[in-house]
């Protein structure tokens, strides 16, 4: 491996680099207010930001990891890692830890470690390796392969159980295969067959997950449950109006009316403080992020790495579109955080690792070397 | 350099990028009109929302189930009671709230700053947190009449069991407490501070007495105060329970034992059905609702007459002659015995070098099965015994329900102890001595029962042989959980010879002799300690008490489709028939009393 030069740097996209960055500081500054309270207590002391910026810490340093090494060697090791990811997996049921009845950790000692967050990476990089193979739009025989390769992490992280986690695998891989293309022929079954296929999903839900679902469609029909989030989400995110109640100053969410504002609900707290002026900014620059990497998916030297950056594409996609259709009341809730807002390890470390797999695509895209 | 091909080949997908982009686009559009929507076209609404309505959930606490005798009076009810909550994100300076309550409710500052630690976690956001859970009226009183100071501070009144009758039925019903680390542990649906029964029926119970809490929707303004509520679910109560036990004629009991240490036990030989059930001396199970001092919890459980015991299931003793009645029924089953035959009782009987004596000194003479019986004669029980040995004895007394739990409802049962070859040398490393078989004969030695199991045992005299399970629900069906290998013909002796011990002119439990009504009984003497010679001679007066031996009676009665086994035990009582013999007269009066026509229960 070469060390790097100057030309990489130059070519790398500085842009993302400083939206991520940006996102990441919007969601430590965010975090200190949504735990401001706790921060009073006197008793528990939760220096959730704090954590937050250790984590970042952390991150930057997986980023700059995923950045040296030129990323066609992930086309290598591409079946390897994916075999160690569904060993991993299955070690769960055994070696993991149980936090809040489900297990989904494996406690590595000074920190808890998801398989299903390593699983999310693998995805995009044995889909990339699989799918940029050829370029002719996937037939049957293939799509059924590829689905039968994402459906095996994705079957044993639902069954741990974290269905949130599960589909996320699965919706990165699909959203890579549209990215990719369909024969007409597949495309116009899927559009009829998936629908159908909805209602089996219902049979495989667990109960609270159900009830998430039903209360959604009717807020009122269980106002302290599932319905109780939504509810006052929305008038946590409805009451900051236009130019929201200043930093420090959400009085729904300082006053804990919010459920987990810290983690899933975040977004809801910066609504309420910065109102319809801030939420519009953050999700500008949300978009703008995501484009940074259709760009470098545009850009890219080889089809492995335009697959790849369209990955890491659809795992932020998802997740902000989940996420804040969720705290917008779009969505039923489901435990999916928004990216870089959110509090949480493993999530910020993944998702700064993600960013340096695609600025590692982007300054590598002048470089005539074969792979 | 690659060929035209490859190169055509290494250009991303056209349309997919559009469909990026597209997406883009997609979620911008989408999300940007939520946030239009929910902050500008409603935002005056959700702001006003916020500001004056806040929505919080709240529970309601659900009564624990009542508890009724089986004529419908009530044992136990619920009462309101006071407890002191803390809402947190109601309280603006925690330390000099908890200061305040400490104040107030005389708890330790340190002891409150632990429990606010511990229940921080299992309480939900603006559920009040249990700090205290009992409080008196005047703290009550003195709490709201400062509770806008203390704006986090609020009283949550809840339902709190309370027991009627008091000690009278503590060791049936047991009692609740709060409930303790490892029960919430355990179970999600309870919360800091609720209670759960910890003994007796109460804790057997427990799912059943509890209930489901609700749940209330409180709007609250800024600074905690409510402005409106909606129950969204009301509590459940938890379910009523009727007993099989006689408020009478367990007052009744109670009252005889009062001042005695012992065990009565009233059961429906035909159902298993306990009408009465009494152990004495007991204790106030009320005390444990309303929350027990370390020292009053002290003095309870070393009293040295042991209120806490359950002296009808927990304790054990040394059955006696009582035990002659299984001995006499196993010789029958195993054909070792023709009623008929006698055999002669000088006053002892010598087995090598040891003299095993009669009761009676001077010895009863010639005398059958029935005329041991109604006597109590030692010896034709110890020659009886020596024939059968003890892997007879011991496995038939299994199959007659000795050394095994009755299966009652009630928790911490003693199955007592039935002597075999096995356990001794497990115990004690040595082999079993023919001595010993002549003990077991009559009660003495390892045999210990609980005056349930003797209960048990009798009422299969009765009833053709089922073993029932002890019931303590009105309404629960008979369940069988055994047969003693006896015919009719084998039991009847056993009955006959019994009703001759309370008839016959010679018999030992003549007291319990009643018009109108049949009756059979034998007692029992159990020797606590070998008596030294010493204690011998002194009159039964002078004994000291921890000496004097343990008096059994166990009967039945029968008067038309009325059948009752009453059994008696007294610790120290000296002698079955005077001791145990008044108490067990005094519930068949009472049972066989012509009852006021409204009572009428039907049995």
């Amino acid at each position: 491996m070469s060390p790097i030069d100057r030309r990489l740097l130059i070519h790398m996209n500085w842009f993302l680099l400083g939206l991520a960055a940006l996102l990441f500081f919007l969601g430590v500054m965010n975090l200190y207010s949504a735990s401001g309270f706790r921060m009073e207590d006197g008793m528990s002391v939760n220096s959730f930001y704090q954590k937050q910026l250790i984590w970042g810490l952390m991150g930057f340093g997986g980023m700059l990891t995923f950045m040296l090494f030129d990323y066609r060697h992930l086309k290598t090791i591409a079946w390897p890692l994916f075999w160690v990811t569904v060993l991993l997996l299955l070690a769960v049921p055994f070696a993991g830890k149980t936090i809040y009845g489900a297990r989904r950790w494996i406690d590595l000692g000074f920190f808890n470690f998801q398989p299903s967050e390593l699983a999310k990476i693998t995805i995009l990089v044995i889909g990339a390796r699989i799918l940029s193979r050829d370029f002719e739009p996937l037939g049957f025989m293939k799509l059924g392969y590829v689905f039968v390769v994402g459906l095996l992490p994705a079957g044993m992280i639902i069954l741990q159980p974290d269905l949130g986690s599960g589909l996320n695998v699965l919706l990165i891989l699909g959203g890579m295969i549209l990215y990719r293309g369909l024969t007409s022929k597949v495309f116009k079954t899927m559009a009829v067959a998936i629908p159908c296929l909805i209602p089996l999903g219902w049979l495989f839900m667990h109960d609270y997950q159900k009830r998430r679902v039903i209360s959604f469609m009717n807020p009122a029909s269980d106002p302290l449950g599932a319905g109780y989030h939504i509810i006052q989400s929305e008038i946590a995110i409805g009451s900051g109006r236009l130019w929201g109640k200043g930093f420090l100053g959400g009085t729904q969410s300082q006053l804990r009316f919010l459920p987990e504002k810290h983690t899933d609900f975040a977004i809801a707290v910066f609504g309420e403080e910065w109102g319809f002026v801030g939420a519009m900014s953050l999700l500008s620059i949300f978009c703008v992020f995501l484009y940074q990497m259709v760009v470098t998916a545009r850009d890219a030297k080889d089809l492995f790495g335009s697959y790849l950056a369209a990955g890491v594409f659809f795992y932020f996609f998802w997740q902000i579109l989940i996420n804040m259709g969720m705290v917008l009341g779009l969505m039923p809730v489901v435990g999916i955080p928004l990216p870089f807002i959110s509090y949480g390890g493993s999530a910020t470390v993944v998702n700064f690792c993600l960013i340096g797999l695609v600025l590692n695509v982007s300054m590598r895209r002048y470089v005539f070397k074969q792979g | 350099m690659s060929s035209l091909y490859e190169a055509k080949s290494q250009q991303p997908p056209k349309t997919g990028l559009l469909l990026l982009q597209g997406l883009i686009l997609l979620l911008f559009c989408v999300f940007a009109l939520r946030f239009w929507f929910l902050q500008i076209h409603k935002g005056a609404y959700f702001a006003e929302q916020a500001k004056n309505n806040q929505l919080r959930q709240d529970r309601l606490y659900a009564p624990r189930g009542l508890i009724r005798d089986r004529t419908g009076k009530l044992l136990s009810l619920n009462e309101p009671a006071y407890a002191l909550g803390l809402v947190r994100e109601d309280c603006k300076d925690l330390e000099a709230t908890l200061k305040t309550v400490s104040e107030w409710t005389g708890e330790d500052l340190s002891k409150l700053k632990e429990t606010f630690k511990k229940s921080r976690k299992r309480v939900k956001p603006f559920e009040p947190l249990i700090l205290a859970p009992n409080l008196t009226f005047k703290q009550v009183a003195m709490i709201e009449a400062n509770a806008l100071h203390w704006p986090g501070l609020e009283v949550v009144v809840r339902p709190r069991r309370q027991y009627l009758q008091g000690p009278l039925l503590s060791h049936v019903l047991g009692y609740v407490a709060e409930s303790g680390e490892d029960e919430l542990e355990a179970d999600e649906d309870l919360a800091v501070g609720d209670f759960v029964g910890k003994q007796g029926l109460e804790s057997v119970l427990e799912k059943r007495f509890r209930g489901v809490k609700g749940r209330r929707q409180l709007e609250v303004d800024a600074t905690g105060r409510r402005l409106k509520e909606r129950i969204l679910s009301p509590p459940v109560a938890g379910e009523d329970i009727d007993l099989s036990i006689d408020l009478g004629l367990q007052e009744l009991g109670g009252k005889l034992l009062k001042g005695k240490a012992g065990a009565v036990v009233v059961m429906n030989p035909d159902n298993g059905q306990i009408l009465a059930f009494v152990s004495s001396p007991s204790y106030d199970n009320n005390s444990f609702t309303s929350g027990l001092s370390q020292k009053e919890w002290a003095e309870l459980r070393d009293d040295p007459m042991h209120p806490l015991q359950n002296r009808v299931i927990q304790s054990v003793y040394p059955p006696g002659s009582v035990f002659k009645i299984a001995v006499a029924a196993c010789g029958l089953h195993y054909n070792m015995i023709n009623p008929k035959d006698t055999v002669y009782c000088p006053g002892y009987v010598k087995l090598g070098k040891y003299t095993f004596r009669c009761w009676r000194r001077g010895g009863h003479g010639d005398v059958n099965l029935e005329d041991a019986l109604v006597q109590s004669c030692d010896v034709y029980f110890y020659k009886l015994g020596m024939k059968l040995g003890v892997d007879r004895i011991s496995d038939f007394a299994k199959k007659a329900g000795f050394g095994e739990l009755t299966g009652i409802s009630l928790p911490h049962e003693k199955p007592g102890l039935i002597p075999t070859r096995a356990w001794k040398r497990k115990r004690f490393g040595e082999i079993w001595h023919p001595g010993e078989n002549l003990n077991l004969a009559i009660g003495q030695g390892y045999t210990l029962t609980s005056p349930l199991q003797v209960a048990r045992f009798l009422s299969s005299i009765i009833n053709g042989g089922r073993l029932l399970r002890p019931q303590l629900l009105a309404g629960e069906p008979a369940e069988e959980q055994g047969r003693i290998p006896m015919t009719e013909e084998q039991l009847k002796i056993i009955r006959k010879a019994m009703i001759e011990t309370v008839d016959g002119p010679r018999g030992t439990a003549r007291r319990l002799r009643m018009k109108g009504v049949v009756v059979g009984g034998k007692t029992g003497t159990a020797q606590v300690v070998k008596l030294t010679d010493e204690l011998k001679k002194m009159k039964d007066e002078d004994i000291p008490y921890k000496y004097r031996d343990h008096a059994w009676m166990a009967s039945f009665a029968e008067r038309d489709d009325q059948r009752y086994v009453i059994i008696c035990m007294i610790e120290h009582g000296l002698h079955g028939g005077s001791g145990a013999g008044p108490v067990v007269k005094a519930l068949y009066k009472y049972l066989y009393a012509e009852q006021p026509k409204d009572e009428g229960v039907g049995n």
